[in-house]
């Protein structure tokens, strides 16, 4: 979960996965800033967090997901990631 | 379990490091035993964060991480803090309000860095403008394989 310059300097790190390769593990930053700032997260310094907002994140996640057209497991994970 | 969250949490935004258990202890009125044993609840209870491997030390409590990375993270001209990976970067914002959060990074392929600020969830620079994340395994896949990837 990194952030290069481009695509292309990504496609040159060495420890690039070619299973990631045709655009499946890429996310533009403006789709990355709304996948990591879900309502949630707005309320991670509020003092009940984990226990009222942590566990939103699953379904925030996968409903940004969807709206991104990341639906394949690569991006969805598991039911029960986080 | 909310209250040791939010003292650890807090205590990162504040300090840069995240507190040991037995520091945690008095703040909340506990044994240290208990207090260990809190925090290993709550790290089960957030999953996304870890401890160091056979020690009862933060490693990684996200979006910050105690153990530093690569992403460092500045704000009002201050580097003390370490975001978990680049695309947790992305979620500081949320714990500086009105604030502007600098990220930057050396890229893994050429060193030359990768910068963002962002302020109260907002891309305020991005250099190079062509910047973009990266997921190498998959959530689901990755389980397993270095998180950080």
């Amino acid at each position: 979960m990194n952030l290069f310059r481009s695509e292309e300097h990504a496609r040159r790190w060495p420890q690039f996965n070619a299973g990631s390769e045709t655009g499946l593990g890429f996310i533009r930053l403006e789709d990355l800033v709304a996948f990591f700032g879900t309502e949630s997260r707005r309320h991670m310094l509020d003092a009940d967090y984990l226990s009222a907002w942590y566990p939103k994140r699953a379904a925030e996640r996968r409903a940004v997901l969807e709206r991104l057209g990341k639906t394949t497991p690569f991006w969805m994970g598991t039911p029960g990631t986080p | 379990m909310d209250q040791m969250f939010s003292r650890i949490m807090r205590a990162l935004v504040e300090t840069g490091r995240a507190p040991h258990y037995a520091e945690l202890a008095r703040a909340l009125g506990l044994a240290v035993p208990q207090s260990r044993q809190l925090l290993l609840d709550v790290m089960q209870a957030y999953p996304i964060g870890w401890l160091h491997p056979d020690t009862d030390y933060i490693a990684s409590f996200p979006p910050l991480n105690n153990l530093p990375t690569q992403y460092r993270v500045s704000v009002g001209g201050e580097q003390k803090w370490f975001a978990q990976c680049g695309f947790e970067a992305t979620s500081v914002t949320w714990l500086f309000p009105g604030a502007t959060v600098r990220v930057q990074a050396p890229c893994l392929d050429c060193g030359e860095p990768v910068v963002i600020e962002m302020r109260d969830g907002r891309l305020v620079t991005v250099d190079p403008p062509s910047v973009v994340g990266h997921l190498n395994w998959g959530f689901g896949p990755s389980r397993g394989k270095p998180p950080f990837l």
